[in-house]
């Protein structure tokens, strides 16, 4: 069956995108939950590692911009709905 | 219907925080070449050097009490107490449970300790200055223990635990068969209550405590069969549960020579294989800190293995335990005239 009104198509689309980014979120808080209990337990030996620290555990964070970037392209990039929009 | 299982993320996050520590304070560790240059030190010399390390804090406090080698000793125990006493504190839930299991070790250790002072008729301040409280058995009471007057009466004081089983094995002669008791337990206790739990981390925790009786059941053969005691007596003084059991219950009372050539091929050949080898006559005592260097070489190997796991914590223990006994090692070493080569093949450098 071919979705043909544009306005199911705008929701799915949204939807998309909605999971684009959420669930690259859910999978960096995934990644980070360790990464950060890790630099708490080095740092309370070692403040001077707080700086990589941080720097480490936000690594994970950089998963979201490729979600953000899929969003992205969906919602206002991608021509079938580009063209829906004008 | 099936249900829907998420897989566990927060389990191996449980060791995230501790391992990252333990890793930490690995760096903190005295590095092995210091070692040698320690042996070039006189005793203020060392303890100086111990002052600008994690010992300042223990070395500073007991100064008025104790000087010379007396101080570095009991610095380095109540640094080493404290120090796993830390590891417990931090730790929670798994981590925390393996730990202690571990740690248990100390009490046996303590328990020793007052029976051989009271054995010996040491005064219950001296009997204190060995103790080591990284067990579950407190200062107080281990001080209460130790004013007891006799052993039969340090003995009656763990009526109702786990040990009065085998305390009761003292026969008034000899500590022996009361110490080879204790070591059982031990290793008894931690393999029902580690097996118990069928977690990864007390099954990693068993493997490595396997391999650990091994080494400990090898150095009695090399002991026992060197001195050409028969088999009977030495299975006695097996431990039992290791990996290796069997195959080292039938090595028991073989002629030295067999004993060594059967011995090719394990995993830790190599580390004592030109010793084995060779016809020196103290050579057990060498193999014997080899063994041990391998056995902290093997807990640090497997934590690469599973480095969210229980195993780098061991790994510390282990290394921390040993770097205490070097530094012990040179010291009394020193006090007693002793060669740097006789003091340095004592050590354990993994």
């Amino acid at each position: 069956m071919a979705i043909t009104d544009a306005g199911v198509m705008y929701g799915l689309l949204a939807v998309g995108a909605g999971l684009a980014t959420g669930l690259a979120g859910i999978g960096a808080g995934v990644g980070e939950q360790g990464i950060g209990a890790a630099v708490v337990g080095v740092v309370a030996e070692e403040p001077g590692f707080l700086g990589k620290g941080l720097f480490l555990m936000l690594l994970p964070e950089t998963l979201i911009i490729f979600g953000l970037a899929v969003s992205l392209i969906l919602m206002f990039a991608w021509t079938p709905f580009a063209a829906f929009m004008q | 219907m099936p249900v829907l299982r998420l897989p566990k993320f927060g389990k191996p996050v449980k060791y995230a925080y501790i391992t990252g520590r333990v890793r930490a304070m690995k760096t903190k560790l005295i590095p092995n070449e210091m070692y040698g240059r320690m042996l070039g030190m006189d005793i203020s010399d060392i303890a100086r050097y111990l002052e600008e390390t994690q010992y300042k804090e223990e070395i500073d406090l007991l100064a008025k009490d104790y000087s010379g080698a007396e101080l570095i000793e009991h610095a380095t125990f109540a640094n080493l107490a404290k120090t796993y006493r830390k590891l417990l504190d931090v730790s929670i839930d798994e981590p925390q449970f393996l730990m202690l299991e571990y740690l248990r070790r100390w009490d046996v250790w303590n328990i020793k300790t007052v029976l051989r002072g009271k054995f010996y008729g040491a005064s219950d301040a001296e009997i204190m200055k060995y103790v080591v409280p990284a067990g579950e058995l407190g200062t107080e009471f281990l001080e209460g223990v130790a004013k007891k007057d006799s052993v039969n009466e340090v003995i009656s004081a763990f009526d109702g635990t786990d040990f009065a089983e085998a305390l009761a094995k003292y026969d008034g002669k000899s500590l022996a068969s009361v110490e080879n008791a204790l070591d059982k337990l031990y290793y008894f206790r931690m393999e029902r209550a580690v097996g118990g739990t069928l977690s990864v981390g007390g099954g990693l925790l068993l493997k490595y405590v396997k391999r650990e009786i091994d080494v400990k059941n090898l150095v009695t053969l090399f002991r026992m069969n060197k001195a050409g005691i028969e088999a009977a007596l030495i299975q006695e003084n097996l431990i039992e549960g290791g990996k290796l059991s069997e195959d080292l219950n039938r090595m028991a009372g073989q002629p030295y020579a067999d004993f060594v050539r059967s011995l090719e091929g394990y995993p830790f050949w190599s580390a004592i294989s030109d010793i084995a080898t060779s016809s020196d006559e103290d050579g057990v005592s060498r193999i014997e800190s080899r063994l041990k260097a391998y056995l902290v070489r093997y807990a640090w190997a497997l934590s690469n293995y599973h480095p969210l796991s229980i195993l780098p914590v061991l790994g510390y223990i282990v290394s921390k335990e040993t770097e205490v006994s070097n530094i012990r090692k040179v010291v009394r070493g020193k006090e007693a005239g002793l060669s740097n080569e006789l003091i340095e093949e004592q050590m354990v450098v993994a």
